[in-house]
């Protein structure tokens, strides 16, 4: 980091206009929305913001008030935000986090996300060859999330059995938006009625998607529609699973995500690590 | 203020401290443990081990096996490559290659309260017990989490990776030639007998305790800390079996059981009430760290 980066570093700190990141100073009643990147949280993390804010219809600028990214707001922002707080974050385990809900989604379909997001940011617009990307995807840490194991490791290893810890599937979240919504809102402390619920999910659940979306749109801003569960059998080539399945096939078994290729389970690999 | 100003006066001087945002290359190996796990002693070992020429003392153990919480990102920028790091960081995504010793929580608790007396963190008579419940809580104004998170965070993380060695301090204290091998071996060094002996000789408990009565006003880590506690241990194991009360005792197996019999550290309750396993299943470390010889 040059010289100059550096004092407008302290410039900014001073002023607490950093980045919050590892700055941030956490409260025992702070909640993490932990997640590892392209895990869905476009679409989950408004629905959770829609029980943090029950009394009015949600826009973009509420998600970013009421759910922040710990590394896309200031320090003093996250100083000036009313507790209790609920944070979004990406990184591994990380120990001054008290009370968190990690989201975790099947590593197949989140290669499949990560590769679209991937592609569709080179210059070129020439995507990349797939069985590569998931070479590196399996094999590269990323400095701060980690793989995706590692992720996901971090977090069930450390909490996995402590009561303010509370882990969501995406599909579960997909498939039964209503009751995986139930636990946040349990986890949360918020009392909320099942209507309620179905009233915070309604915009996602019902219909079809694009119109809800387009629906949502013009009324309350751009809005995700989540992607169906097990896109990566129709996207990812056999050796491409393969190779995630040895990587990761304990602890993806251990999640409820069953394995596609034979070789992965006759091998034993399931039953090696765990 | 103060302090924030010295922290942008740190940043801007490039005199912050490395801990978790230092650059970390591919090359590194990390030694990594909980603090008060025996971590200072094996850096001695590892350090007369590479470097047999000149015997490690504290006043060039930073040049050797710098500390990353010590030192600053820019001192540790220019170390030469390949580096070997000492840390007390829970699970990095960043370390490649690690050495991660562990030590008996029951022991482990002792030397940190001792260490925080000298540290002026705690008062020189606050009370054991409630210390061992706050160290179980992870709430002992470290950072590093407890115990267990930060054990399961390298355990379960790194525990098929060729790349991570995990070392118990007991077995290092019954056979330190033994154990230093597994670490030679690790690093890709080809070590005789002579050379795993002379490192262990030279980093004796009773070799270091001489060298941190006349050095530790000049090391970072001692350096302006009160005297009457000395900073290297008693380099034993059991000393909680005295120690520590039944409560405490009772107070730390209840949470930690699974993963310290995983670990091979005997429970002494007899009649212990059904201990929940832990959510990830570490795998059997037992036949790895081939514990017979404690």
């Amino acid at each position: 980091m040059s010289l100059v980066h550096r004092l407008a570093f302290g410039v900014k700190h001073m002023l607490e206009l950093d980045i919050a990141a590892h700055n941030l100073v956490t409260y025992p009643d702070d909640t993490f929305i932990v997640s590892y990147p392209q895990s869905g949280t476009d679409w989950s993390t408004p629905l959770i913001a829609n029980l943090l804010q029950p009394e009015r219809s949600l826009k973009p600028r509420d998600l970013e008030r009421l759910i922040p990214a710990v590394n896309g707001h200031t320090r003093g922002f996250f100083k000036a935000m009313p507790r209790p707080r609920v944070i979004a974050d990406q990184g591994t385990f990380n120990p001054q986090y008290t009370n968190v809900i990690y989201i975790v989604r099947d590593p197949r379909d989140v290669v499949v996300s990560t590769y679209n997001v991937a592609c569709g940011s080179t210059r070129t617009g020439r995507p990349f060859p797939i069985l590569d990307f998931v070479n590196g995807f399996v094999r590269e840490s990323r400095s701060t999330v980690g793989t995706w194991g590692d992720n996901v490791t971090s977090w069930l290893a450390t909490r996995g059995n402590t009561p303010r810890f509370l882990l969501l599937r995406y599909e579960d979240l997909f498939f039964e938006t209503v009751r995986e919504l139930g636990k946040v809102a349990r986890f949360l402390g918020i009392h909320v009625s099942s209507h309620r619920l179905a009233d915070a999910v309604n915009w996602s659940s019902s219909g079809d998607p694009k119109t809800a979306q387009e629906k949502h749109k013009r009324k309350n801003g751009p809005r995700v529609s989540p992607a169906a569960p097990g896109l990566w059998r129709s996207k990812l080539p056999e050796a491409a699973v393969t190779e995630i399945e040895l990587a990761w096939a304990p602890l993806m078994a251990k999640l409820g995500y069953n394995l596609s290729i034979p070789q992965v389970v006759e091998s034993g690999a399931v039953d090696a690590a765990f | 203020m103060i302090s924030e100003l010295k922290y942008v006066l740190d940043q801007v001087t490039g005199r912050s401290l490395g801990e978790r945002y230092f650059t970390a290359f591919p090359d590194d190996t990390f030694l990594v443990s909980y603090p008060r796990s025996g971590n200072t002693w094996t850096r001695f070992l590892i350090g007369n081990l590479v470097q047999p020429n000149e015997s490690i003392t504290f006043l060039n153990i930073e040049k050797v096996i710098p500390d990353t919480s010590a030192l600053s990102m820019r001192y540790l920028e220019h170390v030469p490559r390949p580096r070997i790091l000492k840390s007390h960081e829970y699970f990095d995504p960043r370390y490649k290659k690690v050495i991660y010793i562990v030590r008996d929580p029951r022991d482990v608790v002792l030397s940190h309260y001792n260490w925080q007396r000298k540290y002026r963190v705690i008062e020189d008579q606050y009370p054991l017990e409630p210390y061992v419940s706050r160290f179980i809580a992870g709430n002992v104004d470290t950072g590093w989490g407890s115990w267990a998170e930060h054990v399961l965070s390298w355990l379960a993380t790194r525990h098929n990776s060729a790349d991570f060695l995990l070392l118990r301090y007991e077995a290092m204290l019954a056979e330190p030639l033994r154990e230093l091998e597994k670490v030679a071996n690790l690093l890709g060094i080809s070590a005789t007998s002579e050379a795993l002996a002379t490192a262990v000789a030279r980093s004796s408990a009773d070799n270091m305790r001489k060298m941190e009565k006349t050095q530790d006003g000049e090391w970072v880590t001692t350096k302006g800390r009160r005297k009457d506690i000395p900073f290297v241990g008693k380099a034993k194991h059991g000393g909680w079996q005295s120690l520590l009360s039944e409560r405490s005792v009772e107070e730390m197996e209840s949470a930690w059981g699974p993963l310290m019999k995983t670990l091979g550290y005997e429970l002494t309750r007899v009649s212990s009430p059904a201990l929940q396993a832990p959510f990830i299943d570490l795998g059997n470390w037992r036949p790895r760290l081939n514990h017979s010889n404690l």
